[in-house]
């Protein structure tokens, strides 16, 4: 072998050493934070094709959990991640669906809120909880909901990626906030 | 001449009970239209009497079965990626208003069932917190 060509392939193999270095530095910097990825997969569903889930153009549907006669769904769109609700007794269908245009999981929103709130009156800016529900990242191990003077109306842990109860105090509701396993507040709306 | 009279006060009456009737399934609202969006602000309200009388629009009062609202980033996002305004969307009767709340950008779906009602209703979108939000909104029947 001659000194020209053993310089060559020295040279291409140093080439995808620091190829291959960078490609494994950048892996493991991109993999998503706590906050940011969702583990459960859940089962694959097929729902049927009516004006909500012609309109969400679904990919791919995932059953994450099903809770107190509730199924929470985790959509892929084409505009991203949805995450949706349904009636386990309806497996094909979905009673509300939230698609924040790729924003969630992030580190900035690690709570898809789908909780139902209500008001009697109609006084602008006062609510009380119907129901407390939605999706969270890996992160986020309880959700909270807070009074308007900022203390704890009710905390709902988090299971498989997924809060929900029916059994909610009654009074007005003001924000929510993520706590991670830690009780460290991660996340809080508004 | 008599049993013409009958069958003109025949169509009368038919076509009063009609009217009186909801439109069932093929009614369909959109705010501002179903075409364009429009902003929403803690002032804006349809003029039809809804729940708020400031910052709501609202349909009219039908069987409706989906109200669905698109959200954009208008007049912009902050780093966060949060619209400037929070919104409540969802339906009312006579006695409640009930929905879920955004601050996000994106489309949101929700059905009278997931609210716990059902029958003669309005569907929503309120303006809740926060300066202005550029949406649009559309129910079915």
């Amino acid at each position: 072998m001659s000194a020209r060509r053993l310089l060559t392939l020295t040279g291409a193999v140093a080439v995808a050493a620091a190829g291959a270095v960078a490609l494994a530095t950048l892996t493991s910097a991109s993999k998503p934070g706590a906050l940011a990825r969702i583990s459960n997969h859940g089962r694959t569903v097929t729902f049927r094709s009516n004006a909500l889930t012609r309109n969400l153009r679904i990919d791919e549907a995932s059953l994450l959990a099903v809770r107190s006669g509730r199924a929470y769904y985790l959509l892929q769109t084409q505009n991203g991640p949805c995450g949706a609700v349904g009636r386990p007794d309806l497996p094909d269908t979905l009673a509300a669906a939230q698609c924040p245009q790729g924003h969630f999981p992030t580190a900035e929103h690690p709570v898809l809120d789908l909780s139902v709130y209500e008001s009697a009156t109609h006084d602008l800016g006062t609510v009380s909880l119907y129901r407390a529900e939605g999706i969270t990242a890996d992160g986020v191990s309880a959700v909270q909901f807070l009074r308007p003077d900022g203390t704890i109306a009710v905390t709902v842990p988090v299971s498989g990626n997924v809060y929900a109860t029916t059994s909610v105090p009654t009074g007005p509701i003001a924000g929510v906030a993520a706590l991670d396993r830690s009780g460290r507040r991660v996340w809080r709306s508004p | 001449m008599t049993r013409v009279l009958l069958v003109l006060a025949l169509c009368c009456v038919a076509t009063v009970v009609a009217l009186a009737q909801p439109s069932r399934a093929s009614a369909g609202w959109c705010w501002p239209n179903c075409s364009t969006y429009g902003l929403l602000y803690v002032w804006t309200s349809s003029g039809n009497g809804c729940w708020y009388s400031g910052g709501e629009v609202c349909s009219g009062w039908s069987y409706w079965s989906l109200n669905g609202v698109t959200k954009t980033c208008y007049p912009g996002c902050d780093y966060w990626h949060q619209t400037p305004g929070q919104i409540l969307y969802g339906f009312e009767n006579s006695a409640r208003i009930r929905g879920s709340f955004t601050r996000l950008p994106g489309t949101w779906f929700i059905h009278p069932s997931d609210v716990g009602m059902g029958g003669y209703i309005r569907a929503q979108v309120t303006e809740w917190q926060g300066t202005v939000s550029q949406i649009n909104a559309a129910a079915a029947g």
